[in-house]
């Protein structure tokens, strides 16, 4: 290319610049020509090659992906070649806000999103937990309603890793958006997928927050005979999540049945987990047992059970 | 006690949990100068390192170590301003660097130029950073910021970073809640559809997503529990139940330090971004101190100083600003009070409050 008719613009920062970067001259040059393009507002091939050339320096600039756009639309280039071309930059610098903004745009303006989610899947089969690639996969899935074997993509994750908390993340979103969790079969058998993961893996908290994520807005306690599952594995698959559940589940009961058992049951957890199973947040178990007796505790229903009974009787004979 | 005393300089010297002051007043100066082409992709956020280095300065109650007045029109030269015709008013704000090719001006009007534009990250910062210098803001053009600001949000109620288009996220809402309240005018932003963006984004596990269905992080906790501060709408925004719920969520992230997400590994920046959204709940006090003081000082660079999200990793701007605040929160003896929501020391946010003042004052006096 001719760049001879150009004068090229330097980047002025005055008397005293401050965290001023220290450019080579071929980084320099390559900017000072797309400066002088920029400010002309030139639409040409050769203002097109010099904006991979820019990027290929500095791919965060996202003026430079601005302007290619410009670009791509004023000399109808090939968007499929600039698919091909998004997706190997994407690999090279997967966690760069612009380059996916970028495809994001491409795909919108092809209206074909055919290739994203093998795409994604790959860049998340590098870093399962991708933000960006996550976010560009949640955009595809509800802009193109591609909703169909998202299921089956999260349990092949969580098969993976257990411990995913993306995985779980998607696993609500596609449920939520698709099936949701009214029907009773449908929540059943969440629940008992959680159960089963939690065998394998207790110490999970992405599990927990699932399982208590669904089930939070009916009551915990709602669900027939899931306490009394969680009290099984609190003997051999005990954990902190599993703890905190259980105080969870003894408050929502506490709501509609305030008693002094079950307030007592909740203090012993909170004091298990303060004492015993996670000491480093045992300020703050202390505080949530200070805050449920302030709450429960002086309008909780007394005691009636054989033991407190007895002692009753006893302090009135005497 | 002789041997008590030889103990614990032994455990000093092996875990090295010593703070370093002066080495992060030396780190956050050099960033302040000449950078390596390395950091390159740092170009169009110069800005953002500016503020990080300046109020981790004001953190270190160091600012005596720069040249306030020159770094004050440096920042006013990034100022996007309109044009004679004031038509980029809905461009308008600061730039994150003179990359754009403009020449260098610290005062109006603004130079017509096809492609020029603030960014709201750049706005924020540039305000911020004004701030802590100690500048009354005189030289900003409020109309045209918030005009600016106006232009950037979007029909979901969340914020475009630039007018040409960009991502958009709970990052960029408080970029836009600290804009509005450092200018203190709330007509750049509908803070209700801001809101509903917000409790869009609250998560099936209670903590909080960078936009709805996406998965709960740190980051935009703090960026929607501190917005919403700011705005002054928390405690009507959400019932005691949800802000339990989203207290629980943040204490779980502390492991030694703070991760951003269930599962992730820990990093030094959590230790503000979750650290502060706890304070701001009322809860950071049933924290564990000395393991978070413990791992922020793990990844401390004793040799340039700084900090780095992990041990034995290079230091950086942002970890190193992070890494104080985070100590700050727990009330390192050395540093000064950050203010959780906004970000800035409490002498800056005080600083604030009698410009705000003046400007009320101002108006009364003159109706």
């Amino acid at each position: 290319f001719e760049w001879s008719d150009l004068e090229p613009v330097p980047q002025d920062d005055g008397p005293n610049p401050v965290v001023k970067i220290a450019y080579s001259e071929k980084f320099t040059d390559v900017f000072d020509y797309f400066r002088a393009l920029l400010k002309n507002d030139e639409k040409s091939e050769r203002a097109f090659t010099l904006t991979a050339e820019a990027i290929e320096l500095n791919a965060a600039n996202y003026t430079v992906w601005h302007y290619r756009r410009v670009l791509l639309q004023a000399l109808e280039k090939d968007l499929r070649q600039e698919m091909r071309y998004i997706t190997a930059i994407i690999e090279e610098q997967p966690k760069n806000y612009q380059v996916w903004h970028h495809r994001r745009m491409v795909v919108e303006w092809l209206s074909d999103p055919s290739e994203e989610l093998e795409f994604i899947a790959d860049i998340l089969s590098q870093d399962a937990k991708n933000y960006h690639a996550w976010q560009h996969r949640q955009w595809v899935i509800q802009e193109y309603k591609l909703w169909d074997s998202e299921l089956e993509f999260v349990e092949r994750l969580l098969e993976e890793d257990v411990r995913n908390n993306s995985a779980w993340n998607q696993r609500h979103f596609v449920i939520s958006h698709t099936t949701g969790y009214s029907d009773p079969a449908i929540l059943d058998r969440e629940v008992q997928y959680c159960l089963c993961q939690i065998r394998k893996a207790p110490h999970n908290e992405s599990v927990w927050n699932y399982l208590k994520g669904i089930l939070q807005d009916r009551g915990l306690s709602s669900h027939p005979g899931l306490l009394e599952r969680v009290l099984e594995l609190k003997e051999t698959q005990c954990s902190p999540y599993l703890l905190a559940f259980l105080v969870d589940s003894y408050e929502d009961a506490l709501e509609t049945n305030n008693t002094r058992a079950t307030l007592n049951q909740a203090q012993e957890v909170c004091a298990l987990l303060a004492q015993v199973k996670d000491t480093i947040r045992r300020e703050y178990w202390l505080f949530l047992g200070r805050s449920l007796e302030s709450k429960y505790g002086p309008t909780a229903a007394p005691q009636s059970d054989a033991a407190s009974s007895d002692a009753a009787d006893q302090q009135e004979l005497s | 006690m002789g041997g008590e005393d030889e103990e614990r300089g032994k455990l000093k010297e092996f875990e090295q949990i010593d703070f370093l002051k002066d080495r992060h007043v030396r780190f956050f100066q050099r960033s302040l100068q000449v950078l390596p082409e390395r950091y390159s992709s740092l170009e169009t956020t110069r800005l953002t390192i500016v503020f990080f280095a300046l109020s981790g300065l004001d953190v270190l109650d160091a600012l005596h170590v720069i040249d306030k007045d020159n770094m004050i029109e440096w920042i006013y030269s990034l100022q996007v301003l309109p044009t004679e015709d004031e038509s980029n008013m809905q461009r308008c704000g600061f730039r994150g660097s003179s990359h754009i090719g403009l020449p260098y001006s610290s005062k109006g009007p603004g130079m017509a130029h096809p492609y020029d534009s603030g960014h709201i990250a750049m706005t924020y910062t540039g305000l911020a950073s004004l701030l802590l210098l100690g500048d009354d803001l005189s030289r900003v053009n409020k109309r045209a910021c918030l005009t600016g600001l106006k232009a950037l949000q979007l029909e979901d109620g969340s914020f475009y970073a630039v007018p040409e288009g960009s991502e958009n996220d709970m990052r960029f809402i408080y970029c836009a809640a600290c804009i509005c309240y450092m200018l203190d005018d709330w007509s750049g932003m509908d803070i209700h559809k801001a809101i509903e963006y917000i409790r869009r984004s609250m998560s099936y596990d209670n903590g909080i997503g960078q936009g709805a269905g996406l998965e709960s992080h740190g980051g935009s906790t703090f960026c929607a529990v501190a917005s919403l501060r700011l705005m002054g709408r928390l405690e009507e925004t959400l019932s005691e139940r949800e802000l339990d719920r989203i207290r629980r969520w943040c204490i779980m992230r502390q492991q030694t330090g703070f991760h951003g997400r269930p599962n992730k590994p820990v990093d030094t920046c959590y230790s503000f971004w979750v650290g502060a959204t706890l304070e701001l709940l009322d809860v950071f006090q049933y924290t564990n101190y000395e393991k978070n003081r413990n791992y922020i000082l793990s990844t401390q660079d004793r040799l340039v100083g700084g900090f780095a999200k992990w041990p034995d990793s290079h230091p950086d701007p942002l970890h190193a600003y992070f890494g104080l605040c985070g100590l700050s929160l727990l009330g390192e003896p050395e540093l000064m009070k950050v203010h959780p929501a906004l970000n800035v020391t409490q002498r800056a946010f005080q600083h604030l409050q009698q410009l705000q003042q003046a400007w009320r004052d101002n108006v009364s006096s003159c109706t």
